[in-house]
């Protein structure tokens, strides 16, 4: 869903705690030998003697203690689809044991459906394969299994993390943040809870993908770096009441958190289906904030409907923008605050795909009740694919892409990426291009390409290919 | 005297001849200095001011007279084409050298779409020793050629009482941009301003916005490629047969009217490979990305993706780079009138087909728009027109509202989040039909004081939103 035109204050410029394709860290370590592992063995003995020591300690107790044994190390090797070519990137992120069988709960941008191995350190700095089970692009959330039998045949052993209650979590409460920031295994900082209910959206937070629609989040001054991504937020008790997510980059300590109380619904999801399949009506919502007087509404009732999808379940069942939504399946909804927006979102989210979603609206002095059937939330970010021999990295255009761009209708690949040097490439085509056409052959699905760039290989000859740039149209040959 | 006839009606040109056949006789190096003192009456420095909501800015460039009403052609891109003439204030009109406390005042004529020229006339007063640019053409002279040695006048800036200075230099090129250009190899006239041979004849006008590459060299930076472009100098200029034919195209109306139209957009060369591939290769082609929609090209037939191949039964001229095509069908379009019909050859997948489109009348544009200013919101809104159907892909059936032409920073309209190009939809809940409903919706909005605020539905890339407006 993009939002060209959202209003309130939500958080622009964040870019995510992601772990580090390629740290500095681990290139210096190759060039020093073996000189980083002891800074990094003191450093580690350091923060050790800190919390032995410290008076703070009195606190300390077994199920913090019990919490570290839980917190994992995740390294993971992936493909991607760039420029024009299939390549191997590898990164760092952090993670928490849930389960006696080994499941582990992190970020779905440390793990996504891309990644070709997955490796685990426990918290004995033991390493073990793991796969994923269920990834979560909307509230960034994944859920991988380490691989039991070989822990069982290495006697190895771990624990497994508690989930706190995060809705009973106050601003200036003590909270913890337990990861690998820049590839550091078991490091704790300390902070507290900011502010409990922040709002953001980010339409690509999630390597493109969209995020933050359905949940708000916590944001904390514990100091959150890249590879703390897919760690626990906990208690002084050891509780995990977040996911540690993202954070300002250049700013001091603004992280944020996916709150426990979404976390242990999506994992719980994840581990069931492998995925969170979620509704849609196509209303995009704004805050009601100070419009009350103007719409004829008691304070706290209502929800503004800023803009309705074209072709979407709401437009079809002909909801507009400037309607307040007054209930929803007999809910009474308020979203006068951005904050509140995310739960009213989640409750459309929630329903059955194609069920009847009963919404009450009010238009002007009018009180109408709607029947709209939802229908399956798609992401804007669609199927990717490189066709190497062309060097052209490409995503099938979705359909929120073709709402967004106001695209005739949603067929045709995006091109995300050309290698130079390539029949792409040299033929003029750049990213952002739209593929219409290859030979004449109009390109509804990913496989009408796929069948014409097999056929290429098989035998090479010039082909014809047409694109859309912008409101553009161009003609381009590819040639072996 | 059949013989002397065209000596009378062209007492330049008798006088160009006779400069010729003197500088023939060698004696060229005193002549330049007399050429040139003739020919810097030719030109002028204009300055006028563009006028917007909240700000008045001057704007200084030259302009060449061009027949004995004092009738000035400025270059294009001195007027942005999306305000109304009624924008551009306070023409002054400078002699070179001479003391700028002594103007004459001047006023806009409008532009011409095939040259895109803009027109002025000086005032009765102010016209007195100026020479009109024809006064030094030569009909039979010929276009300059490669290596030829030409020569042109720069001005100094406005500090400097606009002193005309000597530049000069050999061409170096020829091409076709689709006009026929001189490259020179150097800086040889100021924009808009003549070039002369060295005989003094008129040899084409300097032509503003060509760039040069360069490398940029810094401590932290080795060799990034950066355009640079001169507002002062040009070394490229159209040559003398391609602006002496256009010059009498004097705007009828200060918005250019009568406009050709073919209503189409998004015309894309075929690359060169392209142009093989569908055995092209020896001449141009043209894609029509859009056609728009009720337009003269959608009422012949002409669809989106049609491949233009033949303009009058001739096909299209293959130039270089392959872009330049494009400059030169729409010069073809913009010579005509409306209501001339314009003979297309296209390909349609396998299909050659015929498509006869007759050229109209352009839908109102940014030019003409109506639009309002209303200083307490900090909102200028226009009509809503057929080219803002376009950019918002909505049908033209679907008109209706206002468009934010501009929105003042720090205002009431962009606190709200409004921004320019917006499309205004709804007034306080009430659907917006017409520019005139909007101007009295808002003009009472503006006008009562014990209004705290107002509710605008606007619409913005296909999507819509509903602003608040706090007014103070």
């Amino acid at each position: 869903m993009s939002r060209k035109l959202r209003r309130g204050n939500q958080i622009a410029a964040t870019r995510w705690r992601r772990p580090l394709s390629l740290p500095l860290y681990w290139r210096r370590k190759d060039a020093a030998g073996g000189r980083l592992r002891w800074v990094r063995l003191i450093l580690g003995a350091a923060l050790g003697l800190f919390f032995l020591g410290s008076p703070l300690q009195a606190k300390m107790n077994a199920g913090f203690n019990r919490l570290l044994d839980a917190v994992v190390r995740i390294d993971v090797r992936e493909f991607a689809f760039e420029e024009g070519t299939k390549r191997y990137t590898a990164s760092i992120g952090s993670g928490v044991i849930l389960s006696e069988d080994g499941l582990v709960l992190t970020n779905a941008h440390v793990v996504s459906p891309r990644a070709v191995e997955i490796n685990v350190t426990l918290a004995n700095l033991e390493k073990v394969g793991a796969t994923l089970v269920g990834w979560d692009h909307w509230t960034d959330l994944a859920v991988l299994r380490i691989d039991v039998a070989e822990v069982k045949r290495r006697g190895l052993k771990f624990t497994h993390a508690k989930f706190g209650d995060s809705e009973q979590l106050f601003p200036g409460e003590t909270v913890y943040a337990v990861g690998t920031p820049h590839g550091l295994e078991r490091t704790v900082t300390r902070g507290i809870i900011s502010n409990n209910r922040r709002y953001f959206e980010d339409t690509t937070g999630v390597r493109g993908y969209e995020t933050g629609t359905f949940n708000t989040w916590l944001q904390t001054d514990a100091a959150i770096n890249p590879g703390n991504s897919g760690g626990p937020l906990v208690t002084e008790s050891g509780e995990v009441i977040g996911v540690n997510s993202r954070a300002y980059v250049g700013a001091d300590n603004l992280g944020f958190a996916i709150p426990a109380s979404v976390a242990k619904q999506i994992s719980a999801a994840l581990v069931r289906d492998g995925k969170v399949t979620r509704s849609y009506l196509g209303l995009v919502p704004g805050t009601l904030q100070d419009l009350e007087t103007f719409y004829s509404l008691k304070q706290g009732t209502g929800l503004l409907i800023n803009s309705v999808d074209a072709g979407s379940p709401a437009a079809r069942g002909g909801l507009r923008a400037g309607d307040i939504v007054l209930s929803i399946n007999g809910t009474a909804v308020d979203g006068r605050f951005p904050e509140q927006l995310p739960p009213i979102q989640n409750l459309i989210a929630s329903v059955p795909v194609g069920s009847t979603v009963k919404l009450v609206v009010k238009r002007g002095e009018q009180t109408t009740s709607y029947a709209v059937a939802t229908e399956k939330l798609e992401s804007r970010q669609g199927e990717e694919w490189v066709f190497e021999k062309w060097g052209l990295s490409i995503q099938k255009v979705s359909r929120a892409y073709a709402r967004e761009h106001q695209l005739p209708d949603s067929s045709g690949l995006l091109v995300v990426g050309v290698q130079a040097g390539f029949p792409a490439a040299v033929s003029g085509l750049a990213r952002g291009d739209v593929v219409t056409k290859i030979n004449q052959q109009a390109i509804e699905t990913l496989d009408v390409a796929k069948a014409e760039y097999d056929a290429f290989v098989a035998k090479p000859d010039s082909i014809l290919v047409e694109a859309r740039r912008a409101r553009r149209v161009a003609l381009y040959v590819f040639k072996p | 005297m059949i013989t002397s006839r065209p000596f009378l009606r062209f007492p330049p040109a008798f006088a160009a001849l006779f400069l010729t056949i003197l500088s023939a006789a060698g004696l060229r190096a005193a002549d330049l200095k007399e050429l040139w003192r003739e020919r810097i009456k030719s030109v002028v420095a204009v300055e006028f001011y563009v006028e917007t909501e909240n700000e008045r800015r001057p704007t200084v460039t030259s302009g060449t007279v061009i027949d004995r009403e004092g009738t000035v052609i400025l270059q294009p891109a001195v007027m942005p084409n999306y305000l109304p003439p009624s924008q551009f204030k306070d023409f002054r009109v400078y002699r070179p050298g001479v003391p700028v406390s002594n103007f004459a005042k001047a006023e806009y004529l409008g532009f011409d779409g095939a040259t895109g020229w803009n027109f002025i006339r000086i005032e009765a007063s102010g016209r007195d020793g100026l020479v009109p640019l024809t006064d030094f053409a030569v009909k039979e002279a010929g276009d300059v050629g490669v290596a030829e040695e030409v020569w042109g006048i720069g001005l100094r800036g406005k500090d400097e009482d606009f002193e005309p200075y000597f530049l000069s230099n050999r061409v170096g090129y020829i091409t076709f941009l689709p006009h026929r250009t001189a490259i020179a190899l150097d800086h040889v006239c100021a924009p808009q301003l003549p070039v002369f041979n060295r005989d003094g004849v008129f040899a084409g006008l300097g032509l503003a916005g060509f760039g040069e590459s360069y490398y940029q060299y810094s401590r932290t930076e080795r060799g990034s490629p950066i355009l640079l472009v001169s507002g002062d100098e040009a070394r490229v200029f159209r040559v003398a047969s391609e602006v002496l034919p256009y010059l009498g195209r004097v705007p009828k109306s200060r918005v250019g009217r009568p406009t050709p139209w073919l209503g189409v957009m998004g015309l894309q060369p075929l690359p060169v490979d392209v142009a093989k591939f569908l055995k092209l290769e020896n001449q141009a082609a043209l894609v029509v990305s859009e056609v728009l929609e009720g337009g003269p090209a959608d009422q012949a037939g002409l669809k989106d993706r049609d491949i233009i191949v033949a303009l009058d039964g001739q096909a299209l001229p293959r130039l270089k780079p392959a872009g330049v095509v494009v400059g030169w069908l729409e010069r073809e379009i913009a010579l005509r009138a409306p209501g001339a019909a314009v003979a297309f050859t296209v390909l349609r997948g396998k299909d050659r087909l015929d498509v006869k489109p007759v050229l109209q009348e352009e839908p109102k544009t940014l030019r003409e728009a109506e639009r309002k200013y209303f200083d307490r919101l900090g909102l200028t809104v226009r009509e809503f027109l057929f080219v803002d159907a376009v950019a918002n892909r909505i049908k033209q059936s679907e008109r209706s509202g206002v468009a934010t032409h501009y929105v003042k920073s720090n205002s009431p309209a962009a606190a709200a989040g409004l921004h320019a190009e917006d499309w205004i939809r709804e007034i306080d809940g009430v659907e917006v039909k017409t520019f005139a409903d909007a101007v009295a919706k808002l003009e009472a909005i503006d006008q009562n004081q014990t209004r705290s605020e107002f509710v605008l539905l606007i619409s913005r890339g296909g999507e819509t939103a509903v602003l608040r407006v706090k007014l103070r």
